[in-house]
């Protein structure tokens, strides 16, 4: 009913293999371009840019860029996190050796570093495979968090060895820096982000994305074809590398302000594969949706816990119901009955605790935490068994229930 | 829908008494890491803040006829989380306390931008001292520069240095690499060799290879900056080679009771300088004991209320509601703003008299600020390990800042123009 697909009819192979074949999926699209584009910015605070907006945008960004090559490509990447710290580091020398460069083509330029790096960590591959290749892009991790510590110049002999994003400006606005305001840096992000996003859409659709795809599925099968797998190899740790690398120079400039060699230590490489493989390997959207139970619910559920539940504006109260209320009937079309409880149990979960406020109950900041932890551990591990493909594949299944949605058959 | 209704109801009757409520308090969050891997320290730290506070409310019903709402946001020492929770916090407080080197790097210049005061105790960025550039951080009562100096006093007084060579095991970290500057100032100034050794973020459980290189270069002396797992780490591998322990000195993040009673007599004549020290006998640890802990409004547990952390966190909250209190009589608010908190931090003096009156003699040594001294340099105590506490083992050792002035403006200048335009404070002449 929602979904209708009847009178809709392809006339010519070019409209069958339209981005958007269901005129529903267009519409929906637009409805979230609107949403980030216009809505969000206008009604956003600064703790929403600051912690939701712009980190989903970035972490996103970093998992599609790794979704290209482990997820289209086929090849084991545990060294994303350096790869971001070296997009963060070119980009950091670019502003300081030529402060007069404007800082977007800065950001847009460090992707080449890390790009380079990238293929350069990729050679193995032609070799290895799999477990073994992740081992090789291990190697990379390590080697580059430890040059960011040792090499002086590329924090420009800082004693306390961090870099400082400085304040930069473009046509008297700054954009970056702690002078910046907010909206400014979700509207850079947010751009950077569509752009790329656009590119790697079109790419993984083209001639070089079934290269991959081919060299992903059966290596052997596609030389046999006649695919250069070196040629497929490279152009995806180039295409990819230089995704992530925009992603950690966004990071660095657009959002944290400073860092540390250790920000890009390991933990951020699992934390950009977790995105990529609760989204779902081998898609684009399922890196926002990952992003956005990796990275933004943790700052929901806090919120939510610092707020008393009976006593948030009608309007909070009501977007909460909503959105449960959306999610339950969601699984529900997908006859996913184990989805709809856990819906309901959070709202459920939700009212208790509100109710346990009432009655004078405080959950003090620590207890929070380890509890918010254990929610997004059980999400993560709730999702994976009701959709081992992540929940990209998760919300292909739903619409495929919602084109036929109320009959079921 | 009636849930609905019932909601907005309650919604609506909140938001009335709510504000009614929120008018009367001075919102003071601490980024507390009670989690994490640096939780074994962190705790009693925040503990001893947390009770202080609550001690002045339950004793004199705040600070000035108004209740302190010292809310914790768990950071878990992770920098993203410590700007979650400044971004969170920073609508209503009146001070900031990031409590992470790197939280604080990142707080600093947005703190600058946004007005509001970072109280970083005895830690965070040695030039936040030039309180002309740093307007709006304090690192009261004595930075990590000051602490070096201190520590190199102490060991010239046990003898000549010239010759000698002195090992320093740091966290590779910028919070570890915070003194070098003036370690390396002194080693070209009193001919000692220095010998900085890293230990990674990852090694800091395991050092077996830094204490090798110990043992290979044989230092007179081994300073140590550590903090967490790094300070258990390093003491355990300094009894099992059997390095003379007198001769080992931490920085005050290196001086827990629990990592010393892991070797316990083994661990005798280590040292760490302090400016703060934990009396058992002072009044207002009687008074906590009575009015706080034995209530049950504090989380923390006797044996621990014993030790140097816990002593340190209530030394950070005296300070801080010393500056409430000098900011409220100045302006002849209860409520105060946080730029009039800023004019109480640049006006604490802290006398022997006012130390006492507060009841912690022998905790903090006297120390006072200015709108050009951020840091009030008090000195402090070298502390010696006993085998079961930690008891001072020297007079009050001042940090000779003239030593290093220069240091401190031009290492200030640099942080300015790096983050050009950054505005500072013109009305404040030079001391």
């Amino acid at each position: 009913m929602l979904y209708r697909t009847a009178g809709q009819f392809k006339t010519s192979y070019t409209a069958d293999q339209a981005l958007f074949p269901v005129r529903q999926d267009a519409v929906l699209l637009g409805i979230v371009l609107l949403l980030v584009w216009v809505v969000f910015p206008l009604t956003a605070s600064e703790f929403a840019f600051q912690t939701l907006l712009i980190p989903i945008l970035i972490y996103a960004l970093a998992a599609m860029g790794l979704n290209i090559l482990t997820g289209f490509a086929g090849q084991l990447s545990l060294g994303t996190g350096a790869f971001m710290g070296v997009g963060a580091y070119a980009c950091y020398k670019m502003v300081t050796i030529f402060p007069e460069l404007n800082p977007i083509v800065a950001i847009l330029l460090s992707g080449i570093f890390s790009a380079g790096i990238g293929v350069a960590f990729g050679i193995p591959s032609l070799r290895i495979k799999g477990f073994y290749l992740a081992i090789a892009t291990l190697a990379a991790q390590f080697f580059l968090v430890w040059l960011f510590e040792k090499w002086a110049w590329l924090y420009n002999y800082n004693a306390s060895g961090a870099i400082q994003v400085p304040n930069l400006d473009m046509f008297g606005l700054y954009v970056s820096g702690p002078q910046a305001e907010s909206v400014t840096e979700y509207y850079i992000v947010l751009a950077i982000v569509t752009l790329l996003t656009v590119v790697c859409i079109n790419l993984t659709r083209g001639n070089l994305g079934r290269t991959w795809k081919a060299t992903r599925d059966m290596d052997i099968a596609a030389e046999l074809i006649g695919i250069n797998l070196m040629k497929s190899k490279l152009t995806a740790f180039a295409v990819s590398s230089y995704v992530v690398g925009v992603a950690g120079a966004l990071y660095v400039f657009m959002w944290k302000g400073a860092a540390e060699p250790n920000v890009f230590d390991i933990p951020l490489s699992f934390q950009v594969l977790f995105i990529a493989i609760i989204g779902g390997l081998g898609s684009i959207m399922g890196n926002y949706l990952g992003a956005i139970l990796i990275v933004g619910l943790p700052v929901v559920l806090g919120t939510a816990a610092d707020t008393r539940i009976f006593e948030m504006s009608a309007l909070a109260g009501l977007l909460w119901l909503a959105g449960i209320l959306a999610v339950a009937f969601l699984f529900w079309v997908a006859r996913n009955l184990w989805g709809v409880a856990a819906a309901l149990g959070f709202g459920a979960a939700m009212l208790l605790y509100g109710y346990a406020q009432t009655q004078g109950f405080r959950a003090d900041s620590a207890l929070v935490e380890h509890i918010n932890t254990m929610i997004v551990g059980a999400l993560i591990i709730f999702f994976l068994i009701i959709e081992p493909h992540g929940l990209n594949q998760l919300w292909r299944l739903i619409r495929e229930k919602l084109i036929i949605w109320p009959f079921p058959h | 829908m009636k849930r609905y209704r019932k909601m907005a109801l309650t919604a609506a009757l909140g938001a009335v008494i709510g504000t009614g409520a929120m008018a009367q308090e001075l919102y003071t969050p601490n980024m507390a890491y009670r989690t994490g891997p640096f939780a074994a320290t962190g705790i009693p730290l925040m503990n001893g803040q947390a009770d202080y506070m609550t001690l002045l409310n339950e004793r004199d019903g705040g600070i000035g006829g108004v209740k302190v709402d010292f809310e914790e946001c768990e950071t878990g020492y992770s920098t993203e989380k410590g700007v979650e929770c400044y971004e969170k916090t920073k609508g209503k407080a009146i001070v900031t306390q990031p409590w992470s080197t790197g939280i604080t790097l990142q707080v600093l210049p947005k703190a600058n931008v946004d007005e509001i005061p970072i109280l970083a105790s005895g830690y965070g960025f040695s030039p936040m001292a030039d309180g002309k550039v740093f307007q709006w951080a304090f690192n009261v009562p004595a930075g990590y520069w000051d602490g070096a100096d201190m520590i190199i006093q102490y060991l010239e007084e046990q003898g000549s240095l010239d010759g000698k060579k002195i090992a320093f095991l740091h966290l590779d970290h910028p919070f570890g690499k915070e003194p070098l500057p003036v370690l390396e100032m002194h080693a070209e100034d009193k001919g000692f060799e220095l010998v900085p050794i890293p230990v990674g973020l990852k090694e800091m459980q395991n050092q077996s290879a830094q204490w090798l290189q110990i043992r290979r270069e044989r230092p007179d002396y081994v300073i140590m900056w550590g903090w967490g797992a790094m300070n258990a780490g390093a003491i355990t591998e300094a009894v099992k080679t059997k390095f003379p322990m007198e001769n080992m000195i931490g920085v005050w993040w290196a001086g827990h009771d629990a990592d010393l009673k892991l070797v316990g007599e083994d661990g005798k004549g280590y040292k760490s300088i302090s400016w703060s020290f934990p009396n058992p006998d002072a009044p207002v640890m009687q008074e906590l004991r009575e009015k706080v802990i034995d209530a049950g409004l504090s989380q923390t547990n006797p044996e621990e209320a014993e030790g140097v952390f816990y002593g340190r966190g209530l030394v950070m909250s005296m300070i801080l509601a010393e500056a409430i209190k000098n900011a409220q009589e100045n302006f002849d608010t209860a409520e105060i703003s946080p730029e009039q908190l800023r004019w109480g931090l640049e006006n604490i003096d802290l006398t022997e008299e006012r130390i006492a009156e507060l009841g912690m003699e022998g905790m903090v040594p006297p120390f006072s600020t200015s709108c050009a001294n951020h840091t009030g340099h008090s000195g402090g105590w070298m502390l010696e390990w006993d085998g079961e506490k930690f008891v001072k083992a020297s007079d009050l050792l001042k940090a000779n800042v003239d030593g290093y002035r220069d240091l401190i403006d031009s290492s200030a200048a640099d942080y300015a123009e790096a983050n050009a335009p950054w505005p500072v404070n013109e009305d404040c002449a030079a001391e």
